[in-house]
């Protein structure tokens, strides 16, 4: 078949307007790419001044969002969330990122290090420190300050750091624990599965009684104190500028005492000293355990994995000295590099702001941070369920809650507290001595953290 | 009368078979992935060394001061201490076991190959899966301890005592490590001369005595080999430590071994990167120093 000359110079036509089309768009390439580079080292060159902090713009563009192990159970909300978000926002689009559970700290370290920070990053609180400290978290007192008072007040404090102005995280998700224990153990060791402890002198009681009528069988606790825990005993564990730890004094000294009796007779778990959390609570489950942290998530677990000991399950507020519980924060933080911040401010703000925090709340146990939202009738009245129990129970305590792990305690300072509490456990060092040597060393390590 | 011989083509007949760029045509890949994934990385931990670099904040040069802080830092001698006890604890078994397991397969019986392969099995499994599957057999209220309890041994702590964790950790590498050397031996033994064996048999030799005198030294060098291989691995263990002892490394961090110790300092957003390079300096080194006097033993042999 022959071509017709029309047909050719179509075709022609058609080749060369191609080429042009190319040809422009590699020079589109190449300027974008130019311009990237600029923006990146005008971003590197800006950074650390008082220009980085500032967000107010339009809101547009590509965010990156990258969350921690949530995508599994949550992946509707999250689309939908994203959905909204690009809706209201025309122009903003939104890129999801889930990380899994492990290793999460070092897969932020090598993006931050990297250079490949996500614009809006699921952080805690110890994790945000290093990375404001580092330049990269933006001051949200300064960027999105108007938004402080629709968030509870502790919880917007909770991304403060001892020493440096601002606050360096959106508040988002809270969550705390009840203990659970096993009633079906308690009744074992003759004591009352009606009344589980409520204060540390009935509790380590209880847990010597059951180590001896047991024979060192059932272990009432699973594991060491963390610094948490001498939180929760009323030991101060820092002074207030943020310079020195102070866990070593006389009350920490105590709980340390006490622990170590424990230990010694067999009330805690034979490997309490190395114990992950994990490990715990796989032994609550076998029911070699009585009584162990837990949160709302745990109940349906329970129900699903085991199921006898679900029959027996008995859930008290932990026990403490100082009548707050602990508080689990999570945060949302906008990188202080980011070439879209009013987009990625906004969309932080978004994911957190009240009405989205509850619908969230109503897809899994956890709590919203945000003012009066824990007024709302799903946080305040029973029907008379194991789970609305629980979840009634957490809201109320969570009022008056506290973060008591200290921003400023790291990975190796945790490590060093475990080290210097198993020795002292071991007898290899007065619990004295081992507190002393741990705050010591943790200045040390503070102090060359700048 | 004498002939030149050409030991040349003619010029016109000869081939070109490269360029002069050639040869690092070939080369070029592995050259980039060994200088950006080994060389860089390692001249870059030695310089890190030198300084107070951390995660996320870059360093100063302070000179030795790591070296220093690390000769007086009480975890850097336990981790040495562990990692030293482990060489001297998993490498002789070894050098030995995989050598019976070898000539135990060796010999051609029917469903012998079936033996081969679940003696290699361990080698191919995940280090992680075979970790956790040690840990639930050697739990207090696991199965080593439950026969133990039935046989009216009580309760053995293997997860919690110091030693008998470093221990459990060892016979983990040692399980897992088997089959591998075991297939390295299989290899040397296949070289070994029948006649050595018969002629030592018509001299009346048994045995053990064959064993002893052909076998062994036929197979001497690839003992070295694996006396090599199998202590630089020994002294680098993680893997086995952290599985069975926990990220804390044992009660008061007592199992650590050194390059625990690199990744309990150096990870995380605020690990000090400038400490740890240190620390991995010095495994360099004692690595370094473990394969030479391993080859100079086998030298001093061999004269």
């Amino acid at each position: 078949m022959r071509i017709s000359r029309r047909q050719e110079r179509r075709a022609a036509r058609h080749t060369a307007r191609r080429a042009a089309r190319r040809t422009a768009r590699r020079a589109a390439t190449t300027t974008a790419i130019a311009t990237a580079c600029a923006l990146v080292m005008a971003a590197c060159g800006a950074s650390g001044g008082a220009g980085s902090d500032s967000a107010s713009g339009k809101v547009e563009g590509t965010v990156e969002f990258q969350t921690w192990n949530l995508r599994t159970n949550f992946k509707k909300y999250f689309e939908g969330l994203i959905a909204d978000f690009e809706q209201k926002h025309p122009g903003t689009k939104v890129e999801w990122i889930d990380q899994p559970a492990e290793n999460y700290a070092d897969k932020l370290s090598a993006d931050a290090a990297g250079g490949t920070l996500p614009d809006v990053v699921n952080v805690s609180p110890d994790l945000a420190v290093p990375l404001a400290k580092a330049g990269l978290a933006l001051d949200l007192d300064k960027a999105a300050g108007k938004y402080r008072d629709e968030y509870l007040d502790g919880a917007w404090k909770s991304h403060q750091i001892p020493g440096m102005e601002g606050t360096y995280a959106f508040p988002w998700y809270l969550n705390t624990g009840p203990m659970f224990y096993n009633k079906k153990l308690f009744k074992e060791a003759g004591l009352d599965p009606e009344k589980p402890p409520t204060t540390y002198d009935r509790l380590f009681e209880d847990a010597k009684e059951m180590a001896d009528r047991s024979k060192g069988r059932i272990a009432m606790l699973g594991n060491a104190p963390a610094i948490e825990d001498f939180g929760r005993y009323g030991v101060p564990l820092m002074d207030e500028q943020g310079t020195k730890f102070t866990f070593d004094d006389a009350k920490g000294v105590e709980l340390l005492k006490k622990y170590k009796e424990l230990y010694d007779v067999g009330a805690l778990d034979s490997q309490a000293l190395t114990n992950e959390a994990e490990a715990t609570g796989r032994k609550f489950q076998q029911q070699s355990i009585a009584m162990n942290p837990g949160s709302a998530l745990d109940l349906g677990k329970f129900k699903k994995e085991a199921p006898s000991l679900y029959k027996n399950i008995g859930i008290t507020p932990a026990v403490s000295n100082t009548g707050k519980d602990n508080m689990y924060v999570q945060g949302l933080m906008v990188n202080a590099r980011s070439e879209v911040k009013p987009a990625a401010v906004a969309f932080a703000h978004f994911v957190t702001n009240a009405e989205n925090q509850m619908d969230f709340a109503h897809e899994v146990t956890v709590f919203p941070s945000t003012e009066g939202s824990l007024d709302d009738p799903f946080f305040t009245e029973e029907d008379g369920t194991d789970e609305t129990r629980v979840r009634v129970a957490a809201a109320k305590s969570l009022k008056t809650a506290v973060n008591y792990t200290p921003v400023l305690f790291s990975d190796q300072m945790k490590t060093v507290l475990r080290n210097e509490v198993a020795k002292a456990m071991q007898g290899e060092k007065s619990p004295r001595q081992a507190l002393d040597d741990a705050v010591a060393e943790c200045d040390r390590l503070l102090k060359s953290a700048g | 009368m004498s002939r030149r011989i050409r030991t040349h083509l003619p010029s016109s007949r000869r081939i070109r078979t490269h360029l002069p760029s050639s040869p690092w045509l070939f080369l070029g890949p592995g050259l980039l992935i060994v200088g950006g994934f080994s060389l860089y990385p390692f001249v870059s931990t030695v310089i890190n060394s030198f300084t107070d670099k951390r995660t996320l904040i870059d360093g100063q040069y302070v000179g030795g001061a790591n070296y220093q802080e690390l000769v007086h830092d009480d975890m850097f001698w336990t981790g040495l201490r562990n990692s030293v006890l482990y060489v001297l604890g998993a490498v002789p078994l070894l050098v030995i076991l995989p050598l019976l397991l070898a000539l135990l397969v060796q010999r051609h019986l029917p469903g012998i190959t079936f033996f081969r392969s679940a003696f290699y099995t361990p080698v191919v499994a995940s280090v992680v899966v075979v970790g956790l599957i040690w840990v639930w057999m050697l739990d207090d209220r696991g199965l080593v301890n439950s026969v133990l309890g039935a046989l009216g041994l009580g309760t053995v702590s293997f997860l919690s005592d110091q030693w008998l964790l470093l221990l459990s950790a060892m016979l983990v590498t040692v399980w897992k490590g088997l089959g591998y050397y075991m297939i390295i031996y299989l290899a040397a033994l296949a070289n070994v001369p029948r006649e050595l064996h018969e002629a030592c048999a018509v001299d009346g030799a048994g045995a053990v005595r064959r064993f002893f005198t052909v076998t062994v030294p036929a197979v001497r060098s690839t003992m070295v080999l694996v006396a090599a291989l199998s202590s630089v691995n020994a002294f680098k263990v993680f893997s086995e430590v952290y599985l069975l002892a926990g990220p804390g490394g044992g009660p008061g961090g007592a199992d650590t071994t050194l390059v625990m110790l690199v990744q309990q300092v150096g990870t995380g957003l605020s690990g000090r990167v400038g400490y740890a390079s240190a620390l991995s300096v010095v495994v360099f080194v004692i690595t370094l120093g473990l394969m030479l006097l391993v080859l100079r033993a086998n030298r001093r042999e061999d004269a």
